[in-house]
């Protein structure tokens, strides 16, 4: 029987071990082999194995300068003895360096595609596999799909350390947990999955474990193939898995109890089980007034409808139900329509394409051009077209009416569904009416209400109805008011301690109509007060304090369903 | 395990189920009977359906785990069991007919009057086929929107058509008398009778046991509630003479209301808040029928039989409205028997039988326990 790679183990002797790599990695031009000598006076052969432009220069320098230097020195001056090589130099040479022994070809082997280096030392059994991944990165930016106007500023990157450290930096709680895998038999991607731990649903971390450990491809290049992999309804035209370039959003997600999935080499973090209202919700919300947060949601509901229904509503009402437009609107459509030699649904289909060939456009060239086509075509196609009587001006006005609203929309994967499943209502609302509508929309609205995300209904909280949450779905209520996690939370249900609604302190007496005396004594009273209120703020407002008050209150869902 | 849905679903189907036809059609029935007292028959039939439902469950809560097919199969065996299951079945037919009635009359004759009638039979086949495949928690989900959009319907027409309420027009009451008033309530408990039978489908299904009687006398009393105030706004606005001379009332109703000039005709806006509850009542027609004849065929799922069944209501609904005075004498008369009887009759028979053979299905029921 042939051995692979997996039970293949080095020996003692560096040509074989030597061999072996050369085998397995091939005269690859990034491949670096560096000779070394260790121990001036013995010569110990060794051999430092790494890819260019994975591993850092600067990191490499130090393994070899601690090989041949350093480490020489050091034992000199201390007259250490050379007997075992091996426990020699891992506990006297390399010790500025992070490194650990190995014995399998195959760990080596990735190890080395990763970035890290391997050390074969001859007369060692095992090889050295020190951390040297040290790549060029683009640096943490602010993120491109998802902007905000309060809120912080920086996205994640390619870079999979630098994400999940993003994460890391907002959540300092030691039970955030990341677990690590690799997917892809020829990429091995790095793939995160983190949670909060006490805070997560209870098997949700080993669903979404046990989905990803079923992935039998060649390559992830991007989080898009994980996605695709465990939605859990692969023919639908809603997305099942949310995915978002910003970390505090995350950071938001693990709190409610949700999983974040990291991908290596992609900014676009997945966040499960996601609801589709969820979509809807942007993180502005959270970081403005609770009555902004709300009314700016509310304007996104109505562009969700307005994106979805707006050019179905206007094609069938022109097409088939004249009757309930208003008679001067009517009129006004009709006399706009008196030239154009199209239907109202060829119209429509015309424009909307017309409007999704523009956004493509734009979106594939270059930023200025993009620009300039995007002037060009919505400005001078536009007019042209209406002067020309290929299109109405209403159509025109509702089909930008309609592309506008669908940019409202914060997440693009969510703004890219609703303008798919546009299109069937639009065919049925032109080709039906009324009816061609309805049994659209009723189709699409079973079909939503049928699919689930990691066993979650998609549409909850909304149906089935969840009372409690729904402080944070249409709109949202005030930090203060929120004191429970959602629903989907396990264990550690409450977020808020008691009393934290704000206050004005007690009202005091005019200080100017005062005496000195009174002053002094209300002074000393109001002291007292403050630092009894601050006593009690920090009560509740550490991490021990919230802790303690939910002992105390006795509230915990963990502790009641121990009880 | 079994789907189960929550007692909060179970009560929105319910009144899912009450709603689209009765203030659809059932209104203009009753009050080309009793004019202006269409309101007091429509609280005598949801008195009632109280009472009708609440027998269903104290009934049925003998053998929780079992629908009623299932009941009469353990008490009184085979043979009555499949008997039954024909008796549900045709039930739901004839329920069908009359819903796609009150479906098609409201779009054809409303909307899309050049449209053939085999286009709404097909849709509403359609739709039905396709969601009932996803079982019951999708229809039940989708019945507590329907509720939500029946509520928004109800308060739209209320302040499009308070302006014109005139409380005159209900008086005097009992102008048809009182016997009059209250046999003209059997239209509106055909109503009822299909949100009862539908129950003695799914109660198993439902998840608290210990509250079923709670939750189904809440559905009927507040879909009563919710349906009573149409009857309530025709009178007082539109008159129950006027009332009386269409088949869809509601539709009147709502051509007659308005907010302001661009909120002029409610007719859209009513089919949009109402398509849940009639679309809610077509699926569980559906789901309903199929789990009768699955009984029937002693299949282990009702999905197989979806299509055949959806075909069977769709011809026959097809044959029933492709003409209106054929629907309406239907609707008005033989539909009126076949459905008060046969689910009074089955559940009344259902409670003796029990009575008597008790012995027999409580040993058969502790055995399996």
């Amino acid at each position: 029987m042939e051995t692979t790679s997996k039970d293949k183990r080095f020996t003692a002797e560096l040509e074989k071990n030597i061999a072996q790599i050369k085998r397995e990695l091939g005269d690859s031009v990034d491949l670096v082999k560096r000779n070394i000598f260790f121990v001036g006076n013995r010569k110990v052969p060794s051999v430092l194995f790494y890819i260019d432009g994975l591993a850092s220069v600067e990191h490499v320098e130090k393994v070899i300068d601690a090989m041949m230097y350093e480490g020489n020195e050091f034992i000199k001056r201390n007259e250490l003895m050379i007997s075992d090589l091996q426990t020699l130099i891992e506990q006297h040479v390399l010790m500025n360096t992070s490194f650990s022994m190995i014995e399998e070809v195959e760990k080596a082997l990735i190890a080395i595609l990763s970035g890290d280096s391997i050390l074969f030392v001859d007369g060692c059994e095992k090889a050295f596999h020190i951390q040297t991944k040290g790549w060029d990165t683009r640096s943490v930016d602010e993120p491109q799909t998802e902007q905000v106007v309060r809120g912080s500023r920086d996205g994640f990157t390619e870079n999979i350390r630098t994400n999940t450290a993003l994460v890391r930096r907002r959540i300092r709680d030691p039970e955030l947990r990341l677990e690590t895998m690799s997917v892809g038999l020829r990429t091995r991607t790095d793939i995160n999955i983190a949670y909060i731990n006490g805070v997560v649903k209870k098997g949700l971390v080993d669903e979404v474990k046990k989905r990803l450990n079923a992935i039998k491809i060649d390559g992830i290049l991007e989080s898009g193939y994980i996605e695709e992999m465990i939605a859990d309804s692969p023919f639908s035209p809603f997305t099942t898995v949310m995915s978002t370039e910003r970390p505090d959003k995350v950071a938001s997600a693990l709190l409610e109890g949700r999983v974040a999935i990291f991908v290596d080499n992609t900014p676009f973090v997945l966040v499960v089980p996601t609801y589709f209202w969820q979509f809807l919700q942007a993180s502005d919300d959270y970081y403005m007034g609770f009555m902004a947060g709300s009314f700016f949601r509310i304007i996104r509901y109505i562009a969700f409808v307005i994106s979805l229904t707006l050019t179905s509503i206007y094609v069938m009402l022109v097409s088939f139900h004249q009757e309930m437009i208003p008679t001067p609107l009517a009129l006004t459509i009709a006399s706009g329509r008196e030239i154009v030699p199209f239907p109202v649904l060829l119209e429509a289909l015309l424009m909307e394409i017309t409007f999704e060939l523009m956004r493509e456009a734009g979106l594939r060239m270059p930023k200025p051009v993009g620009q300039a086509v995007s002037i060009v075509g919505s400005l001078v196609i536009g007019q042209a077209a209406v002067q020309a009587g290929i299109v109405s001006p209403f159509m025109v006005i509702v089909v930008a009416v309609t592309g506008i609203s669908s940019f409202a929309i914060p997440n693009y994967s969510a703004s890219y569904s609703i303008r798919l499943i546009r299109f069937p209502l639009l065919i049925a609302s032109g080709s039906l009416g009324l009816l061609g509508f309805s049994v659209m929309f009723a189709l699409l609205a079973i079909h939503a209400l049928s699919i689930r995300s990691f066993g979650e209904s998609y549409l909850a909280p909304a149906t089935p109805f969840q009372p409690n949450d729904q402080k944070d779905t249409l709109i949202r209520f005030p930090w203060w008011a929120m004191k429970k996690r959602p629903q989907l939370a396990d264990g550690d249900t409450i977020k808020l301690g008691a009393h934290q609604k704000p206050k004005p302190p007690n009202k005091v007496k005019n200080p100017l109509e005062m005496s000195k005396d009174n002053q002094e004594e209300s002074g000393e009273k109001n002291s007292e007060q403050k630092d009894k209120s601050k006593d009690e703020s920090r009560d509740t407002s550490d991490i021990t304090g919230l802790r303690r008050w939910k002992k105390k209150s006795g509230s915990n869902k963990g502790e009641k369903r121990k009880e | 395990m079994k789907v189960q849905i929550t007692n909060g679903m179970f009560m929105a189907l319910i009144i899912n189920m009450l709603y689209a036809k009765s203030i659809g059609m059932t209104q203009g029935i009753m009050a080309r009977e009793v004019k202006g007292d269409i309101w007091l028959s429509t609280f005598f039939s949801t008195f009632q359906g109280l009472l009708l439902i609440a027998l269903i469950v104290i009934v049925m809560r003998r053998i929780p785990e079992g629908d009623l097919i299932d009941q009469f199969h353990r008490i009184l065996g085979k043979f009555p069991g499949k008997l039954v299951a024909i008796s549900v079945f045709v039930f739901f037919v004839g329920a069908y007919g009359s819903i796609m009635a009150t479906f098609v009359f409201h779009l054809k004759d409303y909307f899309l009057p050049e449209a053939p009638t085999i286009l709404f039979v097909l849709a509403a086949f359609l739709i039905g086929v396709y969601a009932i495949h996803f079982g019951i928690e999708v229809v039940a989900r989708m019945a507590l929107i329907g509720v939500f959009s029946v509520i928004a319907l109800n308060i739209l027409l209320m302040l499009g058509s308070l302006s014109n309420f005139d409380i005159r027009e209900l008086l005097p009451v009992f102008q048809s008398g009182f016997k009059e008033t209250v046999w003209a309530s059997r239209h509106h408990d055909t109503d009822y009778a299909m949100a009862a039978m539908m129950v003695c489908m799914i109660l198993p299904l439902v998840r608290d046991k210990q509250t079923w009687i709670k939750s189904s006398t809440a559905g009927v009393f507040y879909g009563g509630m919710i349906i009573v105030m149409w009857p309530i706004l025709e009178t007082g606005v539109l008159t129950a003479d006027v009332a009386a001379q269409y088949i869809v009332s509601c539709m009147q109703m709502a051509r007659s209301a308005e907010i302001g000039l661009f909120i002029h005709r409610y007719e859209m806006i009513m089919i949009a808040f109402f398509a849940l509850s009639i679309l809610t009542q077509i699926i569980m027609t559906f789901l309903c029928s199929s789990i009768a004849v699955q009984k029937l065929l002693g299949l282990k799922d009702y999905r197989p039989v979806i299509i055949p069944v959806g075909l069977i209501l769709s011809g026959s609904c097809y044959w029933l409205v492709k003409d209106h005075h054929r629907a309406m004498h239907f609707i008005e008369g033989p539909w009126v028997m076949l459905s008060i009887g046969t689910v009074v009759g089955l559940v009344s028979i259902l409670c003796l039988a029990g009575l008597i053979f008790r012995k027999k299905w409580k040993t058969n029921y502790e055995v399996k326990q």
